[in-house]
């Protein structure tokens, strides 16, 4: 909802203009906007897989739990 | 994986990581402008959410909280490289006076020259200006939940949004 209302808002009509269109003859790519330009960059930008193997050894030293967060949440044992 | 801090099993942190690591990672990457840089905090950021999810109370959404942390987390690196800015808020009358087109398609002829393109525009913006957009360039984020990342209402998102797609499209003209 936030984001169709986010969207609605200020990009719903250059949305319709037609927008991140690439040119067939030219190769070419456009976007209405920075924020179209940004999402497209982040979509087709990888995050390296690295970062998953190192988190994975960086939490492996971690002192065991207190509270668990969804108690914290909701109150009770929801498992 | 041990289970973290906050109760959280592997299975559901690796969930946690698995729907925002892109998001976090492409803020980091173009904020900090640096893959290496990015990827360290990155995996700094996750650790620091992994360590203090016990701290987490639910007032906002678990991709907002993330953010902040990851935003705190690149300011404090930019303020220990260096305190240059380029452009300001003083320089808002420039850019609304300025010619750029932004009701004109913004044009790239290759994908792989985008982000090049696109980093050296952000390096030429404020750091406010380059943090509203990547911000507001989440659609899982509403212009409340920018503004409460940002420190602004929702309005001055909007107005301070116009003005950063204004500077955005002049620098990204000069960079072609």
């Amino acid at each position: 909802m936030k984001h169709q209302n986010k969207l609605s808002q200020e990009q719903q009509q250059s949305r319709q203009v037609g927008t991140e269109q690439q040119s067939q003859a030219s190769g070419a790519r456009e976007f209405a906007s920075a924020e179209e330009m940004l999402r497209y960059d982040a979509a087709h930008t990888p995050v390296p897989p690295d970062i998953a193997e190192r988190l994975q050894k960086s939490t492996g030293d971690l002192p065991r739990p207190k509270t668990a967060w969804w108690k914290r949440l909701f109150g009770g044992d929801h498992r | 994986m041990e289970e973290s801090p906050a109760g959280l099993a592997p299975s559901e942190f690796s969930g946690l990581y698995e729907e925002n690591n892109r998001a976090i990672y492409y803020l980091a990457l173009r904020f900090l402008g640096d893959p290496q840089k990015a990827e360290d905090a990155t995996h700094d950021v996750f650790l620091k959410a992994f360590r203090k999810l016990d701290q987490f109370r639910g007032e906002a959404s678990l991709r907002t909280w993330l953010y902040r942390i990851a935003i705190n987390h690149c300011q404090n690196l930019r303020q220990g490289w260096h305190d240059r800015h380029m452009f300001s808020n003083a320089d808002d009358a420039v850019w609304d006076n300025a010619v750029a087109k932004t009701d004109s398609p913004l044009r790239v002829l290759e994908t792989k020259e985008l982000g090049q393109r696109i980093q050296k525009t952000l390096d030429a913006l404020s750091d406010e200006y380059r943090l509203l957009l990547l911000l507001v360039a989440d659609e899982e984020l509403s212009y409340e939940q920018v503004g409460a990342l940002v420190g602004q209402s929702p309005d001055a998102v909007r107005g301070k949004l116009h003005r950063a797609r204004k500077a955005f499209a002049a620098h990204f003209e000069k960079t072609a």
